[in-house]
């Protein structure tokens, strides 16, 4: 019989050795990698049809979110504005710009915008925004300065860790009612003490009640 | 369209998985492997049950035989796998398949979510949010009939049907057929663009060819025109068909239904000299006699008829009042099933039963003649008297298929007893009339083959499949349609049998899809709102009739408001209609009660011979699950197991377990079935207590052009079926053939392994013994019934049997382990160190989700298991696997029987997730997919679970459904559009059970949050409960204290009070799911209580079931675990 091996395979044997020392830590890299939401795109601000800025109708027009976002305090879904919306502004001001040139396609020829959805969650895990505004909690903490956002980004990773970071400790996050939808408001008070007070006051449910798997998964 | 809303998860589909496709009856499911078909020693049947003392319940006659082979099926470890996975790896496969499996887990975990977009409206209509649904009032109708529902709608798309309490022929619930009404708006295989001779046309081509006929037939005043109609009741379709009779006096309108209730009519014909529609009054009725007549399932107005019936029969709050259902039956029906006495004669007695209770009442003209076999004088006396005495509260009723003379009877009968105008009043036809619609088909034939039909529109109907077999309306079409000068079209909402034969096929606007109007069985009108608008280019019956009158008006819409606008002259029209459409009727619309005056009663002789083995009787009756068979290509109805004979998929020729040993046959044979010169080949299912000497075989099977999902499937009756016996034929031979075909019956599937306390069953007069703790619910488990009295004190959590409380504590559960869930606990302070109190606007303790299913209410509908698919978007998954055990439903209803092999009576059981506090399926899962709520609802978290299946092997109860194979549909676009978005339809390798409708409690929460308000009684609502006719099914909170002004729940209410027991509490799970018992009321003087023995299941010396009696807990747990996949 034959010889199987040609003798430059205990090259590649020896080689092995070294080979195995040096992949360990570079699957160490790759978990790390893995681990701090590689592919989560935070921070990438993303194409849209129209180049809509945050920064410009939050920030320099001081638009409030629920002027386009009308259901967020009514449904688990915040609410797009149709066209409509944006035309009952922009029939007037900037009536002519080629940017804008999109909405008054989708006005005249009655086919929607489509926007490349941003906040995206895994369609197995459900999110009601109306319960959040009712307890509390901030659109800046999950969204992000939107008013400091030319065009939209994800602030937050949105995994499931983060998520229970709040529905664990929600004393950490919650914010008085009235400032849920002012973006740039900082707590005057020490948060700890305010939330501890705001999650009595609000009746927050507590953290074993908003960590069942069903709160978000059903 | 708004997108921007989740279409449901990891999309799959739920409903029409088009499984036929590869469930086609395959060569390599081995019968005996599958479902075993053992000859059955009926003699060593009869003596095992004989020998058992006191209440047994058994499942099925193979269940009582015991056979080895039955033993190795049940025992078999893994009833859910398919043969061809049992059979011995090799090294190298098991290699090459642990290889791919490490390779495709590694692939699977780098995929990235697909980039989605946001599609918002143009300019979104005020009344939309995104999110939230929207509920609209339409009617559904079944046969014509209307049943109000509301539809719920999420940006649009319809997604949900529900009863319209204000309907009355709902009150808030529905049936099979509406559930799945849904289905078939979405099914990808309706027709969706008009064809001529084959070739796709448009709606406005159809219109302009048909103008010269049209205008041809009116010059000579509409002779040569027929049309076909299937039943209807819309006023406004009436009036358009009496302008068309205007137009084209020479024209022929006929309507054709198998189905027909043209007995019903002939009936007041000969009781009353004219046609009547009987509305009957069950909440009144203490006394009822039905002949042959399944109102639970099959007449006109089921849903209000179950439910006003199951009313009478609630012995809760004291009440000691209830009725009594006497049933006299050609074949095994389920209200016979629910009756408290029972007499199976052969359909032809009937008759003859009738007469004798109508000669005993007084009736004149009866003419009773000999009594069946079998049925004894003292019976016939004994229901007689108890009708007389109860007089006025007495109801008799028949049913469509006995004849006129049967219906006469009745009628005469409570005309006797004081009944009309009582429990039963009659109105004015409800159905739109045109003749005898038996003999429609008749008529067109032989107008046919004489050459006087130029032009026939069919409309609804498929007479080219459901024509009986003496007339050869198929020829007479193909003819007709290849005539010169003739003209054939077909309206309907598949392109089907008929379709194939006509020149010309529309597409039927589906009812969620149109404007139209329909009448309820006591003449109640609705107008039936569209909750969508066409998903393809389809019209209604009325744009087609417009189209003939070559009206102005020529929209549905306005056509149905141009008619009701006449109709109400001098009233705010607008006003009217929006009441009508947010109301969901029309007022005062409600047809008045005739008074009606019987003459003497004529009846023509009865010529019935009684059946014998060899010239036996053959039963004709509505499929129950695809009734003619228009439902065949539903695979929510053809999936959902069968009333009785829990058949899916396949019907077949029933007969009593008897009558099979006499003629040598055993489940699933093939016979030959003679009648006259007509045969059919057919299988054989046998059904305990279906009368002797005859069969009975289900319409609707048999299709050819159903669809995928019905063409093949079952054994088309109407082969066998003549005019002159549509329902009833005698004569009939059945000659063994030697062949066999599969059977996918659900009876054996998912069988708990526990032969004692899964049933608890008593009768009325048992319960005043001592209504407090009915002797029935205490009989076993804790030996002693004093020391059960003690489990019942006010504590709603005793259904849960917490094991033996100790004499000293009695609140303290006698348990080493810790308790777990706050829950739990009635007293927050005994809440404990890691203390979880709830907060939220909730009271505490924290929400305790339970249930009670209240078997003496459960007719056995299976409404809610199709209720449940349509929520929770759950899959079908077709013949071949409903065969392998298989199927997803996620509440089944397990049928058991007791008494004798020959009359068996049934209980049925709605089995859902028990949602144990001490869930046995929880510690098992490896990757903590399933877990505990805080509010007590056993979660199963689908994105965690990774397939093991360790929680279906140890779950007793045997509630968990695996997807072996990818069921859900994921790609066909029209499936997705009905799923429910707030359910994650589930993928392959995932496993699934009920979760309390987990979505619908968590909206309740939030929206009471949002309100500052707690959660009252009454606002989570399961599907299951919904869609309950009979209220059979409550959910509730159980820690709720403080609704219905202060008294609690409803579901804490039935758990504390005598007659609520958990399954299998021997095994300490705590079921939040419990049961309360069933109650018959049977007649004293048939049925003497001392032959009644104790109640109860299951008194000592049982092993007829073949289980251990000693350890009642560790056979359970033994049996519970070794009966599921893998371990």
């Amino acid at each position: 019989m034959a010889q199987l091996f040609h003798p430059s395979t205990n090259v590649l044997a020896k080689l092995s050795i070294v080979g195995v020392a040096a992949v360990v830590p570079l699957l160490g890299v790759a978990v790390y990698f893995f681990n701090m939401n590689y592919g989560a795109e935070v921070r990438v601000p993303k194409e849209q049809p129209v180049e809509f800025s945050h920064r410009h109708h939050v920030g320099d027009d001081g638009i409030d979110c629920r002027y386009c976002h009308t259901s967020v305090d009514k449904s688990n879904n915040a609410g797009m504005p149709s066209t409509y919306t944006c035309m009952t502004c922009h029939s007037q001001l900037w009536s002519d710009s080629p940017e804008l040139e999109p909405v008054r396609e989708s006005f005249r020829t009655g086919t929607p915008i489509q926007w490349d959805r941003v906040h995206d969650l895994p369609d197995f895990a459900y999110f009601n925004h109306s319960i959040h505004v009712k307890k509390g909690v901030g659109c800046v903490s999950c969204h992000g300065r939107v008013d400091e956002m030319p065009l939209i980004w994800k602030e937050k990773d949105l995994t499931m860790k983060w998520c229970l970071d709040c529905h664990r400790k929600p004393e950490d996050f919650v914010r008085p009612r009235e400032r849920v939808f002012d973006i740039a408001w900082t707590p005057e008070e020490d948060q700890k003490k305010m939330g501890e007070r705001l999650v009595k006051e609000y009746h927050v449910l507590n953290s074993f009640q908003l960590t069942n798997c069903s709160t978000c998964h059903h | 369209m708004q997108d921007q809303t989740k279409t449901g998860g990891q999309a799959g589909r739920g409903g029409a998985s088009h499984p036929a496709v590869e469930s086609a009856p395959t060569a390599f499911v081995s019968l005996d492997e599958i479902a075993p078909s053992p000859k059955l020693d009926l003699e060593r049947i009869r003596q095992r049950l004989e020998g058992t003392r006191g209440r047994e319940f058994w499942r099925s006659l193979e269940e009582v035989a015991d056979t080895p082979e039955f033993r190795r099926y049940i025992e078999r470890e893994f009833p859910h796998a398919a043969p061809r996975d049992m059979q011995p790896l090799s090294r190298r496969n098991f290699l090459q398949l642990m290889g791919a499996t490490l390779a495709l887990a590694g692939i699977s975990g780098c995929a990235y979510q697909p980039p989605e977009k946001i599609v918002p409206y143009i300019e979104q209509p005020e009344s939309v949010v995104p999110g939230k649904p929207n509920y609209y009032a339409t009617a559904f109708d079944r046969g014509g009939y209307a049943i109000g529902i509301l539809g719920e709608t999420h940006v649009g798309r319809p997604t949900k049907l529900e009863g319209n309490p204000a309907h009355p022929a709902s009150l808030g619930a529905t049936d099979i057929f509406t559930q799945a009404s849904l289905l078939m708006l979405y099914d990808p295989e309706r027709s969706r663009s008009a064809r001529y001779l084959g070739s796709d046309q448009t709606w406005e081509q159809f219109q302009a060819a048909i103008l010269e006929p049209i205008r041809a037939a009116r010059a000579r005043r509409g002779a040569g025109v027929w049309l076909l109609m299937s039943p209807s009741t819309s006023p406004t379709l009436g009036a358009q068909l009496q302008r068309f009779r205007q137009r084209f006096p020479g024209a022929r309108v006929l309507v054709h239904d198998a189905v027909s209730r043209e007995n019903v009519y002939a009936g007041t014909r000969m009781a009353f000299g004219q046609e009547l529609q009987p509305v009957y009054d069950f909440a009144q009725a203490q006394r009822i006699l039905s002949l042959d007549a399944d109102f639970l399932t099959n007449e006109v107005a089921n849903v209000r008829y179950a439910h006003d019936f199951m009313r009478g029969r609630r012995v809760r709050d004291g009440q000691t009042e209830m009725n009594r259902l006497y049933m006299v039956e050609g074949t095994m029906s389920l209200t016979g099933a629910n009756a408290d006495h029972r007499l199976g004669v052969a359909p032809s007695q009937v008759e003859a039963v009738a007469r004798a209770i109508a000669a005993a009442l007084g009736v004149g003209g009866a003419n009773p003649g000999v009594l069946p076999d079998g049925v004894a004088q003292e019976w016939i006396t004994a229901v007689a008297n108890d009708l007389r005495e109860h007089g006025g509260r007495s109801l008799v009723l028949a049913g469509p298929e006995q004849s006129a003379a049967v219906h006469a009877l009745a009628h005469a009968i409570n005309g006797a007893v004081g009944a009309v105008g009582r429990t039963v009043t009659y109105v004015e036809p409800v159905e739109l009339r045109f003749g005898d619609s038996n003999n429609s088909l008749r008529q067109l034939t032989d107008a046919i083959s004489a050459n006087q039909v130029d032009a026939l529109i069919i409309v609804g109907a498929n007479p080219a499949y459901t024509a009986p077999a003496d007339v050869p309306f198929a020829e007479a079409l193909k003819s007709l349609s290849s005539g010169a000068g003739k003209v054939t079209v077909h309206m309907g909402l598949y392109e089907d049998e008929t379709a194939a034969l006509c020149q010309w096929h529309l597409p039927q606007s589906h009812y969620l899809e149109a404007w139209s109007d329909a009448r309820a069985f006591d003449g109640t009108a609705s107008i039936v709102q569209p909750l969508i608008q066409p998903l393809y280019a389809t019209h209604s019956v009325h744009e087609l009739v417009a189209t003939l009158l070559e009206d102005d008006i020529l929209t549905g819409l306005e056509i149905v408001r141009d008619y009701w606008r006449r109709r109400s002259p001098g009233t705010n029209f607008d006003d009217l209609w929006y009441q009508a459409l947010t109301r969901g009727i029309v007022p005062n619309t409600k047809a008045p009660a005739r008074t009606v005056s019987a003459g003497a009663l004529a009846l023509p002789a009865s010529e019935a011979q009684p059946p014998t083995a060899q010239a036996a009787e053959i039963a004709f009756r509505p499929d129950p699950t695809i009734w003619d068979g228009q439902w065949a290509n539903s695979g929510w109805l053809q999936e959902l197991p069968k009333h009785i004979s829990t058949l899916t998929w396949d019907n077949a020729v029933m007969m009593s377990p008897e009558m099979a040993q006499q003629l040598g046959l055993t489940k699933e044979d093939m016979v030959d079935l003679r009648l006259g010169d007509r045969t059919l080949q057919a299988a054989v299912w046998t059904v305990p207590g279906h009368p002797k000497n005859s069969v009975t075989l289900t319409l609707g099977y048999g299709r050819e052009r159903a669809g995928r999902l019905g063409n093949g499937f079952g054994f088309n009756a109407y082969r066998l079926r003549g005019t002159d016996a549509l329902w009833n034929a005698s004569g009939l031979q059945i000659v063994k053939t030697g062949r066999r075909y599969p059977l996918a019956g659900t009876q054996h599937h998912f069988t708990l392994a526990a032969e004692r306390g899964l049933i608890k069953y008593g009768t009325l007069s048992q319960l005043l013994e001592d209504p407090k703790h009915p002797p029935f619910l205490h009989q076993e488990h804790h030996g002693a019934p004093e020391d059960a009295a003690q489990d019942t004190g006010n504590d709603p959590h005793v259904g849960t049997e917490r094991p033996g409380p100790g004499p000293e504590h009695p609140d303290v559960p006698n348990t080493l382990y810790p308790q777990m869930w706050p829950s739990d606990r009635q007293n927050p302070q005994d809440a404990g160190p890691g203390t979880y109190t709830a907060q939220g606007y909730n009271s505490q303790p924290i929400p305790a989700w339970g249930m009670v299913i209240d078997l003496n209410a459960c007719i056995g509908c299976h409404a809610c298991t199709i209720a449940c698919q349509a929520e929770n978007n759950i899959a079908t998954v077709g013949k071949d696997q409903v065969l392998m055990n298989r199927e997803m439903h996620w509440i089944r209803i397990d049928q058991y029987h007791t008494g004798t092999v020959e009359d068996p009576e049934r209980v049925f059981e709605p089995v859902p997730c028990m949602h144990c506090e001490k869930a046995p399926c929880e510690p098992v899962c490896p990757v903590e997919a399933t877990s505990h709520s805080a509010e007590g609802i056993n979660e199963m978290t689908y994105n965690r679970c990774i397939g093991t299946r360790y929680c279906s092997n140890n779950c007793p109860y045997k509630v968990r459904r695996f997807n072996f194979l990818q069921f859900s549909d994921q790609h066909t676009p029209s499936i997705q559009l009905m799923r429910n978005p707030d359910v994650t339809t589930r993928s392959r390798g995932v496993m699934e059970k009920c979760t309390y409708c987990i979505q619908r409690i968590n909206l309740a929460r939030i929206e009471a949050e949002k309100e500052e308000r707690r959660i009252e009684d009454g606002d989570v609502i399961t599907a299951c409960a919904q869609v309950c006719p009979t209220e059979a099914i409550i959910f509730g909170n159980i820690n709720d204290d403080y609704s219905n002004q202060g008294r609690g729940s409803r579901v804490r209410q039935l758990k504390a009070g005598p007659f609520n027991y958990g399954l299998l509490t021997e095994l300490n799970t705590m079921p939040r799911t419990t049961y309360l018992a069933k109650l018959r009321n049977p007649n004293p003087v048939i049925e003497p209580a001392a032959a009644h023995g104790a109640g109860g299941h299951g008194a000592a010396g049982h092993d007829a079931g073949g289980h251990g009696t000693e350890s009642q807990g560790a056979a359970g747990a033994h049996g519970a675990a070794g009966n599921e996949e893998g371990h």
